[in-house]
């Protein structure tokens, strides 16, 4: 019996995508833990020689690293905080019937269709230090004194960034939360009310207990995403002004670009260690408190 | 009564201004598209005082590469999505079914890919060495960085799929090739449109990896072009938000049109975990 389950589900099937996996994925993983210890020149491999833990030494005492270890951090943490508020209030402010909800929700998702090169652009017109749309409604409303050079101040700009990512992804925060809230059961609500529970007692023993696993995934997603953050900051310092607002992802992207490949394998290794660091003993941790349904 | 009829209004009001802070940097861009260099320049929410719909959107096209851009796009998207949907469902339904240890362990790896980052500089090294083009390492490393994803959606639904629907055709003496494609995927369309959307967005909207392996005007997908066109034209705003406007419009049209589907779809995975 069991060899007629095997047969049915040979391998043969799966070998095409497990090839893929395994040459541009499993390869270069384990590929680039070596290459961190290698040193090498562009990609002549007969140029390699092992450096030991040279490449870690390097990246850890460029100074741009240290930066780019905080900003990375800083990014996950306000991106995710902030998208996570913001798109909770949003989600409980549209849990319920009514004509503009569906409009609403379109418009709040609209900015994760864009792509981020484009949403770049634009905020990098509106955070324009002198004519962007930001500073000039500051003005217009007496704020004068708060508008800011949002993206070329060294110390503001890794903040501005930070908002700009909140603009693009807090309606898929807000969706996510949204489409959690709808699978509670109408029931349980009805019990509350019966037994005389307020909206905050509902919210705090119904809604949000059985709202952790959506709210949970949509936290993790954050967070990795903010660690692994290339594009947004490409697309509008590049890392800088300096090394304002280098990432991880805009270091290994420099390393690449001058063939300095050992330091820039040697920074994605550590990034990967991070994040696996951070996303795995969080899922565990949060998983462990959820509520069966 | 009348005091939640108060809240409600005030909470409408508030919604309806959050929707302007998305609403209004859209407005910006396509009527700053509109207007002449200088008055674009200014960035603000004023009408054009004279229209130059034309000459902004023809001059731009001249020198974007913007219809290279988007058949570039279309082509890597295309290819893309539909290897991932066979792959990656092949994948997921044998490695679901099989339930040895072995296989266990290898959906675990697949799934791990969640997780970790793919690590750009030494895929580079494997596409350098089996000399490929820029355009198929392109293609071949953006089908890897979505398939954890793909295979992990197709899994959790072909969990739901009794097994004596398999059990059924295999007597009846379907081989495994065509208990799969006959059988189990016209089964699985539900998820194959999520996939197809995931999918498609995020290849469509990739940049990240593009910008390692395309690297000239004749592979460049849209977010590159529209990238190195602000590196070579940034005091010229007009043409700019142009530029953006007309590369955002094909993938806002289809939102659009199909926003239920696509909002649903790109949330779906994170909603069940």
């Amino acid at each position: 019996m069991h060899s007629t389950t095997l047969k049915r589900y040979s391998y043969t099937l799966a070998i095409p995508g497990l090839l893929l996996y395994i040459l541009f994925f499993i390869i270069p993983a384990v590929g680039g833990l070596a290459l961190s210890f290698v040193k090498i020149l562009g990609f002549n491999l007969s140029s390699a020689r092992f450096g030991g833990l040279q490449n870690y030494v390097d990246v850890f005492t460029q100074p741009n690293m240290r930066r780019a270890i905080g900003n990375s951090f800083i990014f996950a943490l306000v991106t995710t905080i902030f998208k996570m508020g913001i798109g909770l209030s949003l989600a409980i402010a549209l849990n319920r019937k009514m004509a503009l909800t569906n409009a609403l929700r379109t418009v709040f998702f609209l900015p994760a269709v864009i792509n981020t090169v484009a949403v770049g652009l634009i905020f990098s017109s509106l955070l324009h230090p002198s004519n962007g749309l930001v500073n000039g409604f500051l003005r217009a409303v007496g704020l004068g004194g708060l508008a800011q050079s949002w993206l070329v101040d060294t110390n503001l700009a890794i903040f501005s960034v930070c908002a700009i990512e909140i603009w693009k992804w807090s309606g898929f925060t807000m969706v996510i939360l949204l489409s959690g809230m709808q699978t509670i059961g109408r029931d349980y609500y009805e019990a509350a009310e019966i037994d005389g529970a307020d909206g905050v007692t509902r919210f705090k023993y119904i809604t949000f207990p059985l709202l952790l696993p959506a709210f949970n995934n949509a936290l993790i997603l954050s967070i990795i995403g903010g660690l692994k953050v290339f594009d947004l900051i490409q697309a509008t310092t590049q890392g800088g002004p300096g090394s304002a607002t280098e990432v991880f992802g805009t270091l290994i992207y420099k390393s690449f670009g001058a063939g300095r490949l050992g330091e820039g394998c040697a920074a994605s290794i550590i990034l990967a260690v991070v994040i696996a660091g951070i996303a795995l003993p969080a899922y565990k941790y949060i998983a462990n408190r959820e509520v069966e349904m | 009564m009348r005091r939640r009829k108060r809240y409600e209004a005030i909470l409408n009001t508030a919604l309806c201004f959050c929707a302007l802070i998305i609403l209004i940097p859209v407005f910006m861009v396509i009527i700053n598209s509109f207007k002449n260099q200088t008055e674009a320049a200014r960035m603000n929410l004023k009408l054009p005082t004279t229209w130059h719909i034309f000459e902004n959107y023809k001059e731009m096209i001249r020198e974007g590469g913007i219809f290279r851009g988007f058949l570039n796009s279309t082509i890597i998207t295309v290819i893309c999505v539909l290897l991932l949907i066979i792959l990656c469902s092949t994948m997921a339904f044998v490695l679901e079914r099989r339930k040895t240890f072995f296989s266990k362990l290898i959906h675990m790896t697949v799934v791990f890919g969640l997780v970790l980052p793919l690590q750009i500089i030494p895929t580079y090294f494997v596409c350098n060495f089996l000399h490929l083009t820029h355009e198929i390492a392109a293609v071949f490393v953006l089908i890897v960085a979505n398939m954890s994803f793909t295979v992990f959606l197709y899994t959790g639904f072909i969990k739901s799929i009794p097994i004596e629907i398999d059990e059924s055709a295999w007597i009846d003496g379907a081989s495994h090739t065509q208990l799969f494609f006959r059988i189990i995927f016209p089964l699985l369309q539900p998820v194959t449109v999520t996939a197809v959307i995931i999918n498609f967005m995020a290849v469509w909207n990739d940049f990240g990896i593009s910008i390692y392996f395309l690297n000239s005007a004749r592979n460049y997908t849209l977010p590159l072009t529209v990238y190195n066109f602000f590196g070579n034209h940034n005091s010229d705003w007009q043409l700019v938000f142009a530029n953006v406007v007309l590369s955002t419009l094909p993938v806002a049209i289809v939102y659009l049109i199909l926003q239920r589907h696509i909002i649903s779809g790109m949330t779906s995975g994170a909603v069940k975990g």
